[in-house]
């Protein structure tokens, strides 16, 4: 009976590969790391067991594997996957003295960006304000995922 | 070498009797522009003959720097960027000089004159032809370690242009401290937004299973649009940011949806019709 089913929509796909623009693509490889994972943590553990640290991290896991063709997305994997226990707080928000210096206000803001962004740390500045670019883009598509996805289950 | 250059200045006093006032006031005011206005001065005389002066002395004189071909845009840059601001420094010795000099024949024969190398006896100074020339602006360095320095500063001031273009709001701030500011908000405010979403995530994930195969193609459509504005508009960037938001869905993920409704039956075949479902989203994607 599945098969049937499976068979008859392979039928109906069109010849033509349709080209994916690169969010389609990291939606799509988003949405299958994450919903599977997701419904994962539901089989496994008791609902009550279900809090958020796990889902956060299961949410970033998805994302840093949806982009492993970026530095801050490998980064973030091996990140995840060393510290499997420990809660990843990503947004930090560390108050820096701004010094007087125009230079080094502008410095103090890149070496927040750095931390920002994971990985940053071990980037030069010219590296990490392109991986920046990259890093928002995604994130946004991130977020529009993740409230689709939230619509559909309310 | 200011030596040479002042038995220059010497010689072409003598040559078309430059009034020595003149040179009082544009004695400090950096060589370039002296020899400049001096040989236009020189040349306003006998303008026949003006352009055929301005390259032997140009050529000799003119502060330039040798650049290798390795950065040939950048050079070019610089080229135009020194040729707008020759333009400027003109304009203010015009008005020091109180004479009228026509700017652009005189660049232009003055960029010849760089190429076409003349056999005076500064011509020591010039360098090789293979090397492109950069003009240095009024006040710059021109050795080699300031123009990398100023190569990495244009490098990195493309990038803020790429990222001001992605970060919405951030037009209207000038300025690299309150662009910076606006992109680590705005990041911020995205990784809390990411935060809020899983937590709520959490909250809904014991009902997660029965409304999942309710996601369609029609909301994905619809969180494309949704994209901000200022994302879908810049298609084209530099550099790594390259990513167009077409906004277009896919035709086999509708059809998948469409023949996916079907098969929806009672509660007890939701979970295996999500099986299948995600079956196909892996077979989608393995197709690509």
């Amino acid at each position: 009976m599945e098969r049937q089913i499976i068979s008859k929509k392979k039928q109906v796909f069109s010849v033509e590969p349709t080209k994916l623009s690169p969010s389609e693509v990291f939606t799509r490889k988003y949405t299958s790391h994450l919903v599977p994972a997701l419904k994962k943590l539901n089989m496994d553990k008791n609902s009550s067991q279900i809090n958020q640290v796990t889902v956060k991290h299961e949410v970033d896991m998805a994302l840093a594997l949806s982009a492993q063709e970026f530095a801050w997305g490998r980064f973030l994997l091996q990140k995840l996957s060393s510290a499997d226990s420990k809660s990843s707080s990503s947004n930090q928000t560390q108050i820096l003295e701004r010094s007087n210096d125009e230079d080094g206000e502008i410095e103090e803001k890149m070496k927040e960006l750095q931390e920002l962004l994971p990985g940053g740390k071990e980037m030069n500045v010219e590296e990490m304000l392109s991986e920046i670019g990259n890093y928002i883009k995604y994130l946004e598509l991130q977020t529009s995922a993740l409230k689709t996805i939230v619509q559909d289950t309310t | 070498m200011d030596l040479s250059v002042l038995e220059r200045v010497k010689w072409l006093q003598q040559q078309q009797m430059v009034s020595p006032e003149f040179l009082q006031i544009l004695g400090s005011d950096g060589r370039e522009e002296l020899k400049m206005v001096e040989s236009y001065l020189g040349n306003s005389n006998d303008e026949l003959q003006g352009f055929r002066h301005y390259e032997t002395i140009d050529g000799c004189i003119s502060r330039t720097s040798s650049f290798q071909m390795e950065q040939v845009k950048n050079n070019e840059e610089n080229r135009v960027i020194a040729l707008q601001h020759k333009r400027k420094t003109e304009g203010k010795t015009e008005k020091r000089g109180k004479k009228k000099i026509k700017t652009e024949d005189e660049t232009e024969s003055s960029m010849k004159g760089k190429s076409n190398m003349s056999n005076t006896e500064t011509s020591s100074e010039i360098k090789k032809q293979e090397y492109i020339h950069v003009r240095a602006r009024r006040g710059e360095a021109t050795d080699r370690h300031s123009l990398a320095e100023r190569a990495r500063r244009e490098k990195l001031s493309k990038k803020m242009k790429c990222l001001q273009d992605i970060v919405p709001g951030c037009n209207k701030v000038t300025g690299k401290a309150g662009m910076l500011d606006e992109i680590i908000n705005y990041v911020q405010s995205l990784q809390q937004q990411v935060e809020f979403l899983s937590m709520k995530l959490s909250v809904l994930n014991p009902e997660l299973e029965f409304h999942i195969n309710e996601l369609s193609t029609k909301q994905f459509q619809a969180c494309f649009t949704d994209l901000p504005e200022a994302v879908s508009k810049q298609s084209m960037m530099v550099d790594v940011c390259s990513f167009p938001l077409h906004q277009h869905g896919s035709l086999d993920y509708s059809v998948i949806n469409s023949n996916q409704t079907t098969t929806l039956g009672s509660k007890d075949q939701t979970s295996s019709s999500w099986e299948i479902h995600s079956q196909c989203l892996y077979n989608n994607l393995s197709l690509k």
